[in-house]
């Protein structure tokens, strides 16, 4: 029963910011100087077009009959037209999702898979040379800008040493099993670029929780009862160290997501990312607004399929 | 974009700043390791680069004859796809770069600790406040500044107004649990006793308490500033008025110079790498050296 | 460890979630045999908007659709018409034009092309309006017939000496028995979903993955190419938004053609690197600037002049445009219309001392610090990169001769829309395609023309201009036009400040492009596309 009202818990909260996103965007429009006029009707349209596109979102009426105007269409999918290629928003979005999504779950498992390794080295040799070249590479990654990255990758990596493709995500007339491969080698590049940069604030995190959990009771306790070292690492340390970490990716997909709107314009990733940048430079509001939900309830969802999961690994965590 | 973790941060006691002995001691470990007084000295140099920039170089003049030629005597940097200077570029962009992250980060620390104190101090509020911060920290963040910066239009202060609005909450998160351990502690209680102003309570003890977090939120914030910053001049959301690093790197990906002028991009981003590194590293070893559970080691 | 194995899992269901969006492979294998073989793969930086030519929206539309929907007239480098699909035109009187068209055409479904396809595309044209250059050039047209199988008879409402030759080069041909089931071709977004599409040659497009690529296949019969046979057997366009991205994937060789025009200042880098080669497009158009002649302190000549001669046109072509442009004399008689231009008319000279004269003499004074009571407000697209780039040195050198220009740079379609409304002082901006002076002209000069910027309606250039439009001897329409360039010329109505020559990248292991003049047709023209062949 404590498992439901903890998912149940979950749902709701996800909910809310989902909700909470909706506000700040329909909050944003409406209370930004100028006309909001402009952001939901393109100057290309026709008057009609764009009186009865006004009249949709009822801009001459009430705050209150504006938003819950808003509210209504976002769940019913309605995320307004594009400007630039007049169809609907989510459609033009959904195509582009599932790119996004694996670009950001393999660069997160790649970060996952050498950061684990790099935080036990750093944290089971505290203090020393090499506990400290880790930290500096962990913060060396965090402070590293992603579009110079990318075009580093590409240009070593993709032209003069010629082993990966460059741009797009697929090599287009391949079926089959060539297209899985074909897609892996064009995920390579834009997924190891995403991973360097979340690379050391995991690192630093696993430390830090590691180094903690190193000193907890138990494994002084363990110590003394004369268990190895690597033992009480790894069945002890690590375990309770995981947990944290768990969380960790689910908050680091916000900003995953944000690294990959430039990585995916730099590598011609048809992501979201990609949409958000070509929609910058077209001032499609209706594109840049439904890519910010679109992200917004991806990370929620993300988060709280972590949090849950959290929830079933952790004894700790049984009612709330 | 990623997250800037501060190890140290979620164990480190609150230090009562009134304690003198406590603050030299926080100084003599922070000078005892190198990395500290390293990442300061570069620091300092980058401001005093901001400063002086009229005297290191001429504004950068708007073309020149000697387009997109690598580094030389002549050149140190090279020049760009106007043929302009690009190490005048670099010194002049370090103002705008650092007025963008000082700015928003000041504007966010104030706006962080003003909403974490009153959230730890009048309880109330507090899940009101605390479920917001969440609530934004759940959030892309990078889209939605992308988002205000396209509506509002390229410029200085739209730049700094929307990263400031996006880094206020991890302020706040940051410094709220440090509030609320203190507002916990008995000389607060014994405090409550003595007055009933609680502007007199925050002022002298809990924002004292909280400092060494600001501080190192400062540093934090502001290197952040920098990459959302770059990040969004890249886009071409930048101020096109001001040099800045960001624009550096908008111009040579606009005129397809990126691929082959590597100069264009190494330096920019060598910069801001210095920037943020040395930020990040400085907060790191501040908070290594006032940790007194460090310094017996 | 259990993580692990959650994440393993989530792996999996990504997989199979993708294989939703995995291609299935075409049914029919490819061609057998010889160099007939090979694919052709374009990159471009823009997507495909809309897939209906009548329309048109973005250069990436213009391309794809011209592989399947034929033009009458074809453009030579001078900016005469030549043949396209059309054999022979011209007017039969005052107000009707004829075309003759080859017979030897088919639709991809097998139906012929015929005279009755020209007829009712252009009818439907005018009649549903579609915003476009076609319906642009329709104002002295009232209707065309197909009068056999290969003519087409076009009535005019008055006479007009340029509407056939723009119409056929303009306009598409497109399949009356696809197009007749919209209710309006306004509206059509031809979007292939009926079956697929329908195509004159050489290419049909028959697979598209949005925003990555476009793939067509080739027609085996297109009468315009030697052989009749197109020789790439597909053509496959890329869509990458970053130009640096599509400069290294030439280099590595993931992509054969670059589409869109060099930026300037890559092209020499380009031209030596080593498997890449550089072709060179003459330029059609001009760049220029416009000063808004509704505003009170614009509408004295004297302004216009001083802020002519306040630039400096050497150092933008040399610099900017690494001297890959071209003066016209700051006439828009541009030398490669070979016809029309005549080398009388001289470009403005920079010259900040005569332009402070000038204002002088127009009765503004300077103050202490040199400069001029006026500040003038110039709108460019930021999408435009090189007009972005020399407008901060318009501005730096008004500077010197005291006038104050203030840069507002925008993105493309609030840009647009200001230059609709006259929201400006001086406009700045380029057009890929001004290849024919009549029609020019009078969109350009005459009051309401559609790209009257300037606001300029001086009776005598007018009545110039509509005596040109009549005009059908064409030496006489010359010396006409040569009168009214110098008019414009002498009262600055507008400042033409270049002709930019283009330049296309290509591997070297394809050869045999044909270039055509502008960036709509440059090396990616259908003939061209279809000649091309790979080296091996």
């Amino acid at each position: 029963m404590s498992r439901l009202s903890f998912i149940l818990r979950r749902l709701i909260r996800a909910f809310v910011t989902i909700l909470f996103a909706v506000t700040v965007t329909f909050l944003l429009l409406r209370l930004m100087p100028g006309d909001p006029a402009l952001a939901i009707a393109s100057p290309n349209m026709t008057d009609e077009a764009r009186a009865l596109l006004l009249t949709q979102y009822g801009l001459d009426k009430p705050l209150f009959v504006q938003f819950g105007l808003y509210l209504g269409q976002v769940f019913q999918g309605n995320f307004g037209t594009s400007f630039t290629q007049s169809r609907p928003v989510l459609d033009v979005l959904l195509q582009r999702l599932p790119w996004t999504l694996l670009l950001t779950f393999t660069a997160l498992t790649l970060t996952v898979i050498v950061g684990i390794p790099l935080g036990v080295l750093a944290a089971s040799r505290r203090g020393k040379l090499l506990d400290k070249i880790v930290q500096v590479i962990g913060v060396t990654g965090q402070s590293l800008f992603v579009p110079s990255i990318g075009v580093l990758l590409l240009y070593v990596f993709g032209l003069m040493l010629g082993w990966f493709p460059i741009g797009g995500a697929y090599s287009t007339g391949t079926y089959g099993l060539d297209w899985y491969a074909s897609v892996a080698t064009h995920l390579v590049l834009p997924a190891v670029s995403l991973m360097l940069i979340q690379l050391g604030s995991y690192v630093l995190t696993m430390r830090a929780t590691l180094i903690d959990a190193l000193e907890e009771d138990y494994v002084t306790l363990a110590k003394a009862n004369g268990l190895p070292k690597r033992r009480i690492l790894w069945k002890h340390a690590m375990r309770n160290a995981l947990l944290p970490t768990t969380t960790l990716i689910g908050l680091q997909l916000g900003f995953l997501v944000g690294g990959a709107v430039l990585t995916e314009t730099v590598f011609a990733y048809p992501g979201i990312g990609r949409g958000i940048y070509e929609a910058v430079t077209q001032l499609d509001f209706p594109v840049l607004q439904g890519a910010f939900l679109l992200l917004a309830i991806t990370v929620v969802v993300a988060n709280m399929v972590t949090d849950i999961i959290y929830g079933f690994l952790d004894p700790r965590v049984k009612t709330s | 974009m990623t997250s800037a973790v501060d190890p140290a941060a979620p164990s480190a006691e609150p230090v009562a700043s009134e304690n003198e002995r406590a603050g030299v001691a926080t100084w003599r470990a922070f000078r005892s390791e190198p990395l500290g007084p390293i990442s300061a000295g570069i620091l300092l140099g980058l401001v005093f680069v901001a400063l002086a920039a009229p005297l290191l170089a001429p504004y950068p003049a708007s073309y020149g004859s000697d387009v997109l030629k690598a580094p030389s005597l002549q050149y140190p940097f090279g020049t760009d796809s106007l043929g302009r200077d690009l190490l005048g570029e670099i010194i002049w962009g370090t103002q705008q770069s650092l007025l963008v992250a000082v700015a928003a980060s000041v504007i966010a620390i104030a706006i962080g600790t003003v909403m974490a104190v009153i959230g730890a101090f009048f309880r109330r509020v507090d899940s009101f406040i605390s479920i917001i911060v969440d609530l934004t920290l759940s959030l892309p963040v990078l889209p939605l500044m992308i988002l205000v910066a396209a509506l509002a239009g390229p410029s200085t202060a739209t730049i700094i107004a929307v990263i400031a609005a996006f880094s206020w909450p991890e302020v706040t998160r940051l410094v709220r649990s440090q509030a609320l351990t203190v507002v916990d502690l008995p000389y607060v209680d014994a405090a409550r006793l003595m007055t009933t102003s609680s502007a007199w309570i925050i002022g002298r003890h809990i924002i004292p308490a909280v400092t060494p977090v600001i501080i190192v939120s400062v540093v934090v914030t502001a290197s952040r500033a920098v990459l959302a910053a770059a990040g969004l001049a890249f886009l071409g959301l930048g101020d096109p008025t001001t040099w800045s690093w960001g624009r550096i790197l908008y111009e040579a990906q606009q005129s397809g110079a990126m691929s082959s002028a590597w100069w264009l991009t190494l330096f920019p981003s060598i910069a801001i790498l210095l920037l943020v590194l040395s930020a990040t590293l400085l907060s790191i070893a501040y908070n290594d050296a006032s940790n007194p559970r460090n310094r017996s080691r | 460890m259990r993580k692990k194995n959650l994440l393993a899992a989530g792996a999996l269901s990504v997989v199979l979630a993708l294989g939703g969006c995995a291609p299935s492979a075409p049914e029919s294998p490819g061609n057998a045999g010889g160099s007939f073989d090979d694919t052709l793969t374009v990159a471009t930086t823009t997507d495909v908007v809309n897939y209906n030519p009548l329309i048109g929206n973005s250069r990436s539309d213009y391309w794809i659709t011209n592989l399947m929907y034929p033009h009458l007239l074809s453009i030579a480098d001078n900016g005469k018409k030549i043949a396209g699909l059309a054999t022979d035109w011209g007017y039969t009187d005052e107000t009707t034009g004829f075309y003759e068209i080859r017979d030897d055409f088919t639709w991809s479904d097998g139906t012929p092309l015929t005279a009755e396809d020209v007829a009712w595309t252009m009818n439907a044209v005018k009649n549903d309006a579609p915003s476009g250059t076609f319906y642009g050039q329709m104002a002295n047209f009232e209707s065309a017939e197909a009068v056999s199988e290969t003519r087409v008879e076009i009535k005019l409402s008055q006479s007009d000496s340029t509407v056939i030759e723009e119409l056929g080069f303009w306009g598409n041909v497109v399949p009356k028995h696809v197009f007749e089931k919209a209710e309006t071709v306004a509206d059509f977004p031809n979007d292939g979903k009926d079956g697929g599409w329908v195509s004159a040659g050489p290419y049909l497009l028959t697979e598209v993955q949005a925003g990555q690529s476009y793939t067509m296949e080739r027609v085996d019969n297109y009468p315009l190419v030697d052989g009749e046979k197109p020789i790439a057997a597909k053509v496959i366009y890329r869509v990458f938004p970053d130009v640096n991205t599509e400069i290294l994937a030439l280099q590595s060789g993931e992509v054969d053609v670059i589409a869109n025009a060099l930026p300037p200042a890559q092209v020499d880098n380009l031209r030596n690197t080593e498997g890449v080669e550089v072709a060179e497009v003459v330029g059609l158009g001009y760049a220029h600037m416009t000063y808004n002649m509704s505003k009170p302190d614009l509408a004295k000549l004297e302004v216009r002049q001083a802020l002519a001669h306040a630039v400096d046109y050497e150092t933008i072509r040399s610099v900017v445009l690494q001297g890959q442009a071209v003066s016209t004399g700051s006439s828009p008689l541009m030398p490669v219309l070979s016809d029309y231009y005549e080398d009388s008319l001289k470009e403005y000279e920079f010259d900040t001392e005569l332009s402070r004269k000038l204002m002088k003499d127009a009765g503004y004074t300077e103050d202490s610090n040199g400069n001029f009571p006026v500040s003038f407000r110039l709108i460019y697209s930021l999408q435009d990169s090189v007009t972005s780039q020399w407008a901060t040195l318009v501005q730096d050198s008004a500077a010197e001769a005291g006038i104050t220009i203030e840069l507002q740079g925008t993105e493309r379609n609030t840009y647009l829309a200001m230059t609709q409304e006259g929201d400006y002082d001086i406009y700045a901006g380029s057009f890929a395609i001004m290849d024919d002076p009549v029609t020019n002209f009078a969109l350009s000069y005459l009051p309401g023309g559609v790209i009257n910027y300037t606001y300029v309606d001086d009776p005598e250039l007018n009545a110039l201009i509509e005596k040109g439009m009549v005009t059908s001897d064409t030496p006489e329409k010359i010396k006409i036009m040569q009168e009214a360039a110098k008019i414009v010329h002498e009262q600055v109505y507008d400042n033409i400040m270049y002709t930019q020559n283009l330049y296309f990248a290509h591997s070297a292991e394809w050869e045999g492009f044909v270039t055509q003049p502008s960036e709509l047709l440059s090396i990616v023209n259908p003939l061209s596309i279809a000649s091309a062949y790979k080296v091996k």
